[in-house]
């Protein structure tokens, strides 16, 4: 099992790092906006595979294992958003190309809050319209960023009550379908 | 020529040429002790004339270059260390660009924002540098003030935070909300209390067939004159693993070769290196610890002075009498126990750290490397407390046959964890992964005999520990206490919504 986990991220990162060449290329004709949306369409895509592929399958169908916060503890699975962050984290070890993070208005851990003025607006902007993506460019460290924020919805009943049951959520009445909070993709502007 | 000028004169070429002596002390080899900026935090003495371990970047690389080169010498050497801790504040997780307000606060992507060698006035436990309320800096504004977060916490100073046994910067394995409160309701001492690493290490068995015995041993006929040594050997778990004299005497000639090979070849006193060809982790990681860390492959080696003279042009120009002052001066290649910081016996000084110096080379006795070894030569109040405390009693009951093996406790036992590696037990010898803050050895080692709350209360008691744990903890740290609250007791007082369990922690 911990083989499949660590060849799936592999596979994640290897493409997410093959894109990032595409970042860039931003400057040299593809477009800031068209780069942010083909990470997003592989993070994205990796994400719900775990999800479902991995998680769901083995936790709710073939009930083999748990999945849980503290996973090593538990010998458990982590859970598809700490999947999410520790790719990205292992992204950032590798490249100062492009970043992403998975953010909220009402996070469980406060670091996860809006940090920028633009994670702000863009989250507060995809919680009213989850049909629109937010795009948007600031100024951090004297470097000047592309930034894409995307819907997050609780897709599943589990990211519902997880989030509305945990000790540290500020919030307890999240339904499915609702935003939870969103990707935040950041590209340096050459 | 005036006199004025004279002494003017005098100056400048004096001046001159004690900058010409630094830089060529800098650049190309010599004694460079004079060099140093400020004393060096313990530990790392043993190595700061190898300056370039650290300062990789070269002499005159810019601020930048020669700061990314240090926070990678520091990594070089302590990742495995903060992997194993599970680092909570990881360097990665501050590189992306929206932590970027927070670079100006504290600079968690450096191990040098808190981390800074040569600033002895400054220098706290652990070699940290910034002030002790150094959370401060991310913890206490607007959503991520955590007095408002925790209410609990509202009257709380930062300086408070990692000095009371409720938070530490990158090990909080046995400190985190959901830990204590699993572990809120245990006894002070197990029902059982055994360490169960140690059992296993010493209830394992070696493969006995082929074990030589007394009279078979294979050696020059002089170094079969003592009968302690064949002793020792023939009851050792290297006789028992069938390795014979010339496994580690003349390894070369160990296998299939005859007698006279061996002898052609024999070595009175073998070096650390054959050790290593076996016990491969123990000596990698002993060289990551302060007893080896000289031996370390990361320290730089002494430098060259020909080559540095010729990358300068002056290959061959200069005198061999005048290269020969570029000369590194070259410490001792293992550490010395009078070189230590800590109170040693000082009949010991002369001693230097290796294999042999614990291990008896014969008997290969890890009881004797667990306590005798130690208090050999460590002379601090803490050691000599230990010898009739409560954990020295049950190691002499164990030792003497008199108790169950693991329920002593040896100084090794909680300053040299042992973890199972392909299903053996082995000891990682970089006594640091245990030693500070102390609460990184509550999950490896306290909790196989005590409760989580009396270890937390134990560790953060300085009397406690210099008596070594003779008594009871005069100090109770608060943190269970709140955790329970919070998650359990009182979670609307508390910010916190009710603990239920997530659907995904339903099914085995």
């Amino acid at each position: 099992m911990n083989r499949n986990l660590f060849r799936q991220t592999g596979i994640t990162c290897c493409v997410v790092v093959a894109l990032a060449g595409t970042g860039s290329a931003a400057g040299e004709g593809v477009p800031y906006r068209q780069v942010a949306d083909m990470l997003y369409t592989v993070v994205s895509a990796d994400r719900e595979v775990y999800t479902h592929m991995v998680v769901q399958r083995l936790v709710e169908d073939q009930q083999v294992i748990s999945a849980s916060e503290h996973f090593e503890d538990d010998a458990a699975l982590p859970l598809p958003a700490q999947m999410f962050r520790f790719g990205a984290e292992k992204v950032e070890e590798q490249t100062e190309d492009f970043s992403y993070a998975l953010l909220s208005l009402w996070p469980i851990n406060k670091q996860n809050g809006p940090a920028t003025e633009l994670e702000r607006e863009g989250l507060e902007r995809v919680a009213e319209n989850p049909e629109e993506n937010f795009y948007g460019e600031e100024e951090l460290a004297g470097q000047r960023y592309f930034a894409a924020v995307y819907p997050d919805i609780a897709v599943a009943e589990a990211c519902a009550s997880c989030h509305n049951n945990h000790k540290d959520s500020p919030r307890t009445d999240i339904e499915v379908g609702d935003v939870l909070g969103g990707v935040v993709i950041r590209l340096p502007m050459l | 020529m005036s006199r004025n000028t004279l002494l003017w004169i005098l100056g400048i070429a004096g001046t001159l040429l004690a900058t010409a002596v630094a830089v060529a002390w800098m650049t190309v080899g010599g004694d460079r002790g004079i060099l140093l900026p400020g004393k060096t935090t313990d530990a790392h003495h043993q190595i700061e004339l190898a300056c370039e371990t650290c300062h990789a970047a070269g002499a005159f690389a810019n601020a930048k270059k020669a700061e990314k080169a240090l926070n990678k010498a520091c990594r070089g050497c302590h990742e495995a260390e903060l992997k194993a801790a599970k680092d909570s504040h990881p360097p990665g997780k501050f590189r992306n660009p929206r932590m970027a307000a927070y670079w100006e606060k504290l600079d968690a992507r450096l191990c040098t924002a808190c981390h800074v060698e040569h600033r002895p006035e400054t220098t706290r436990t652990s070699a940290v540098t910034t002030p002790t309320d150094f959370c401060v800096a991310c913890h206490s504004e607007e959503e991520q003030d955590v007095r408002v977060n925790r209410p609990s916490h509202a009257s709380l100073a930062f300086d408070t935070c990692a000095s009371s046994g409720c938070h530490n910067y990158h090990d909080n394995q046995a400190l985190y909300a959901d830990f204590l409160v699993r572990h809120a309701d245990q006894p002070w001492l197990a029902p059982v209390p055994m360490h169960r690493f140690s059992a296993q290490a010493q209830t394992r068995t070696f493969r006995t067939e082929a074990a030589p015995g007394r009279g078979d041993a294979v050696a020059p006929e002089s170094a079969l004159r003592d009968p302690a040594i064949l002793d020792a050997w023939a009851g050792s778990g290297h006789a028992a693993a069938g390795e014979n004299c010339a496994a580690c005497h003349a390894p070369a000639a160990a296998k299939r070769a005859g007698l006279a090979e061996i002898e052609a070849q024999w070595v009175e006193a073998p070096d650390m290196a054959v050790c290593e060809d076996c016990h491969r982790w123990q000596t990698k990681t002993f060289a990551r610890g302060r007893h080896g860390m000289r031996q370390h492959p990361r320290v730089s080696k002494p430098r060259n002075p020909r080559r540095r003279l010729a990358a300068l042009g002056l290959g061959g120009w200069l005198p061999e009498a005048a290269v020969a002052r570029f000369t590194d001066p070259a410490p001792p290649r293992r550490m010395t126990v009078g070189e230590a910081r800590l109170p040693m016996h000082a009949e010991t000084a002369h001693l230097s750290l290796h294999c042999g110096s614990c291990h008896r080379p014969h008997a290969v006795d890890t009881e004797a490397a667990a306590v005798e070894a130690c208090a050999s030569c460590h002379n601090d109040p803490h050691t000599q407390a230990y010898f009739g405390s409560p954990h020295h009693a049950l190691w002499e009951a164990e030792v003497a046959g008199e108790a169950e093996p693991g329920t002593g406790v040896s100084c090794a036992t909680c300053h040299l964890e042992k973890v199972e590696r392909r299903g053996n037990i082995a000891v990682n010898h970089n006594q640091n992964d245990l030693l500070r803050p102390n609460s990184k050895m509550i999950r490896p080692v306290c909790l196989d005999c005590h409760g989580l709350g009396f270890s937390l209360d134990a560790l953060a008691d300085p009397g406690l520990i210099a008596r070594n744990f003779k008594g009871k903890p005069e100090i109770q740290v608060e943190s269970m206490a709140w955790a329970i609250r919070r998650t359990v007791e009182k979670p609307e007082e508390e910010g916190a919504g009710s603990r239920v369990q997530s659907p995904w922690r339903n099914s085995p």
